[in-house]
């Protein structure tokens, strides 16, 4: 108490006398009024940046303890399982996702010749998160295609294709997704969903002998 | 209690310790929120943290403090629930006897321990017992047990061990690291629970026989 960046307070540094009194200059005079009155000032506005500079921290605090607590009840209904998932799923929050246009390609043209474990393998590259509702979209399409026969259809690639699909409708804004392309025979998501649940079906249309007859979408 | 402590590193911890405790890795939904039952434990342990002094829940939120003040004391107080109800799902066996047994055993041991309202040592004491126990039950004794690994003669006595109890003991393998990370968590646990703001104590003035100071609490 009594020092700070102007060295001890001018009033408090007076010697006492035996008696106890002490000589302390008019304050009204001088240099001395101006010493004392500067003094004072200062240590105030220490205390008064102590005051600030705790509410900063604590509002810091609070501001850090709720994103923390925001990202764990992210992760708790997202159920990410790698960190590209929680990076990603983070990054598309704040709108920051973004696919890798040149995998995304490279998937485009492995789908385009039916190479369809290659196209899964660019696509998965291309959005690792599995944030971008497009890219899976053309996952499930994958699925759809692969798993796709005259006679039956692959149930295993049917539901992984149904996984997807579910995906990226729950990643498209309001849950709507369209895709315009000309390669595509079925363009929304919902018309794919809508297939690959068809073919995970049984019923009575499973045993129509005309069924060979369909074609692929 | 500064402010640093109050307003970054508890809640920090205990909300690392929330998220963290319901990580089951390997699994096809890792993350796991607490139980019931543990959100029923975790009301205990935060009634015994009060009961015994370890916790000042008026340190944390009062009508004195500032607005900011209370949301971080608030804060501390809703992380320190989820911790610990996480730290108490994480400690208990996923399924079968195993689960029925700890889960009995931890509500006992809180139940016990509100009774007989300890004071803050022996209360961070119990804990550091109580969650080590449980923390080498399942991850050192059950995992043992769930251990895919082994010779041949470990899975024959595994498999007339599992005929012997009709499949009651025997509980899905755990990830490798798995017990690590358990046990990391439970240090971090007790470690943020000996730094939340103790009741004051005052010393009462005669000293009482054996030449021990008396503590009486005086909230």
């Amino acid at each position: 108490m009594g020092s700070g960046p102007l060295g001890p307070d001018p009033i408090r540094s007076i010697p006492y006398r035996s008696d106890g009194s002490r000589e302390v200059p008019a304050l009204q005079t001088g240099a001395f009024f101006v010493s004392v009155a500067r003094h004072r000032r200062i240590f105030g506005a220490c205390r008064y940046n102590r005051a600030v500079r705790e509410q900063i921290v604590r509002g810091a605090g609070l501001v850090v303890a709720i994103a923390y607590a925001s990202a764990i009840t992210w992760t708790y209904v997202r159920q990410p399982e790698t960190v590209a998932q929680v990076t990603g799923g983070l990054a598309a929050g704040v709108g920051a996702y973004r696919i890798d246009p040149q995998a995304f390609a490279d998937g485009l043209t492995f789908f385009k010749n039916d190479q369809f474990v290659e196209a899964r393998a660019a696509f998965a590259r291309a959005d690792p998160a599995e944030q971008d509702a497009r890219t899976q979209f053309y996952i499930a399409y994958s699925y759809y295609r692969q798993g796709w026969g005259r006679i039956y259809s692959d149930d295993v690639l049917f539901s992984e294709g149904l996984k997807r699909v579910d995906l990226a409708i729950a990643r498209a804004p309001a849950g709507r997704l369209v895709v315009d392309d000309p390669n595509l025979q079925l363009h929304s998501a919902d018309e794919l969903r809508a297939e690959l649940d068809a073919g995970l079906r049984r019923d009575a249309s499973d045993f129509n002998p005309l069924r060979v007859m369909r074609k692929r979408k | 209690m500064s402010a640093v402590r109050e307003a970054f590193i508890l809640p920090l911890l205990f909300l690392t310790i929330a998220l963290f405790g319901g990580l089951d890795p390997g699994a096809p939904a890792p993350w796991n929120p607490p139980s019931l039952f543990s959100l029923v434990l975790a009301v205990m342990v935060m009634a015994a943290l009060v009961r015994s002094g370890t916790l000042a829940p008026d340190r944390l939120m009062h009508g004195s403090r500032p607005i900011v003040a209370n949301a971080n004391g608030l804060v501390v107080l809703l992380s320190l629930f989820a911790a610990s109800a996480q730290v108490l799902n994480m400690l208990t066996p996923r399924s079968g006897l195993p689960s029925l047994i700890v889960g009995v055993v931890l509500f006992v041991l809180l139940l016990n321990t509100l009774v007989m309202s300890p004071d803050r040592p022996r209360l961070l004491r119990s804990f550091a017992v109580v969650t080590g126990s449980a923390f080498v039950l399942k991850f050192v004794i059950l995992a043992s047990l769930a251990d895919p690994e082994g010779g041949r003669t470990k899975r024959v006595l595994l498999a007339l061990f599992d005929v012997a109890t009709l499949g009651t003991i025997s509980q899905a393998p755990l990830h490798s690291a798995a017990g690590y990370w358990a046990f990391v968590l439970v240090l971090l646990f007790l470690a943020a629970v000996a730094l939340l703001p103790p009741a004051s104590y005052r010393s009462t003035a005669a000293l009482p026989p054996y030449g021990e100071r008396a503590l009486t609490r005086t909230e």
